[in-house]
């Protein structure tokens, strides 16, 4: 049964940082998408039904750059990868059997790094029948609020100067950055974060495209093995 | 560049991200929060976003590329003392990093 309670926590819970960590990004990408020729309701559509900031860039990226429809696909597919293994995480810590498999199928729309990082903190603070429901508020807040913003920074972003924009950009990295230190409480994980940090810089300078995806896989197996032992203590 | 040009490619990239979604809801159906499995993918999803700050911050696209790699280092160890120094406050952190980042690009 759903809990207006728990979901209405959620909201919450995304209204304030994680909603201005994430929306000021999507506010720069609305004016980036006003800058590459998009209109008003595709730059609402690309956050609506995509609702993933690297892959959104790579899409506008690639299309603009004359790439094939094949290479936009593959080109966001390959960037937006990491939801694979974040839906993977996320799911068995929400999943609940009062809720039909379906529903975490549209759950799974809400899922981005903030929504993720910010249920992380939380979730051993709910029960486990109202984690979906919380969650439905949190991301769903959350990518509600990157639609709005998607469209302000279309519509208004002539109004700011060029500096504040970049400004606005800069804030989406380093708030990624103090979610992951905050969520660093197991060694396996810290030595994954810097391992992660490490491997995509250098692995950059000889397969930029595949760098990410390798350096996560690489560095995580590595933390993981490396404290074995912790994981079997946890 | 025309509209249905821009519609599918919305389209497409709509597809592979979703895809990315449910490939993942469907294979968690037999992972339980207890298992190694679970423990190896928390490592690899926070490598995977750590490697994506660390791409963004040192060879960011867009707009940001035009700003100087300095500022943006100095900007992120900024920030981590920031929050540190703080009690771990995250609007201390980011007011930090992001003055310093356009102090260093655009006043000095």
């Amino acid at each position: 049964m759903f809990s207006l309670i728990s979901f209405r926590q959620g909201v919450s819970h995304a209204f304030g940082v994680p909603a201005l960590g994430l929306g000021s990004s999507m506010f720069a990408f609305g004016a980036y998408l006003k800058s590459s020729g998009f209109d008003l309701f595709q730059s609402f559509a690309s956050s609506f039904f995509t609702f993933a900031l690297p892959g959104q860039f790579v899409m506008a990226e690639t299309m603009l750059a004359g790439g094939t429809f094949l290479n936009i696909f593959l080109a966001v597919l390959l960037t937006n990868a990491r939801l694979f293994p974040m839906t993977v995480n996320l799911i068995p810590i929400i999943r609940h059997s009062s809720h039909s498999k379906w529903k975490y199928y549209f759950l799974a729309h809400f899922i981005a790094v903030t929504s993720w990082f910010n249920m992380f903190a939380v979730h051993k603070q709910l029960q486990q029948q109202n984690k979906f429901d919380y969650f439905l508020g949190l991301g769903g807040f959350l990518w509600f609020n990157a639609v709005i913003c998607t469209m302000l920074g279309f519509s208004i972003s002539h109004l700011v100067s060029h500096e504040f924009l970049i400004g606005l950009v800069f804030i989406n990295p380093i708030y990624f950055l103090i979610m992951t230190v905050s969520n660093l409480n197991e060694k396996k994980l810290t030595t994954s974060v810097i391992l992660g940090a490490v491997f995509s810089f250098v692995l950059y300078q000889y397969i930029p495209e595949w760098s990410v995806l390798i350096a996560g896989i690489a560095s995580g197996t590595l933390g993981f093995f490396i404290f074995k032992k912790e994981n079997n203590d946890s | 560049m025309t509209a249905n040009t821009i519609y599918t490619a919305i389209f497409l990239a709509t597809c592979a991200t979703y895809l990315c979604r449910a490939m993942g809801v469907f294979s968690a159906k037999n992972i339980n929060t207890n298992s190694p499995v679970f423990n190896w993918i928390k490592c690899v999803s926070i490598g995977i976003i750590s490697a994506v700050i660390s791409k963004i911050i040192l060879f960011p696209a867009g707009i940001l590329s035009e700003t100087e790699s300095e500022s943006r280092i100095v900007a992120t160890i900024v920030t981590l003392l920031a929050y540190f120094l703080f009690k771990k406050n995250v609007i201390f952190g980011i007011f930090a990093g992001v003055t310093t980042f356009l102090l260093m690009n655009f006043y000095f």
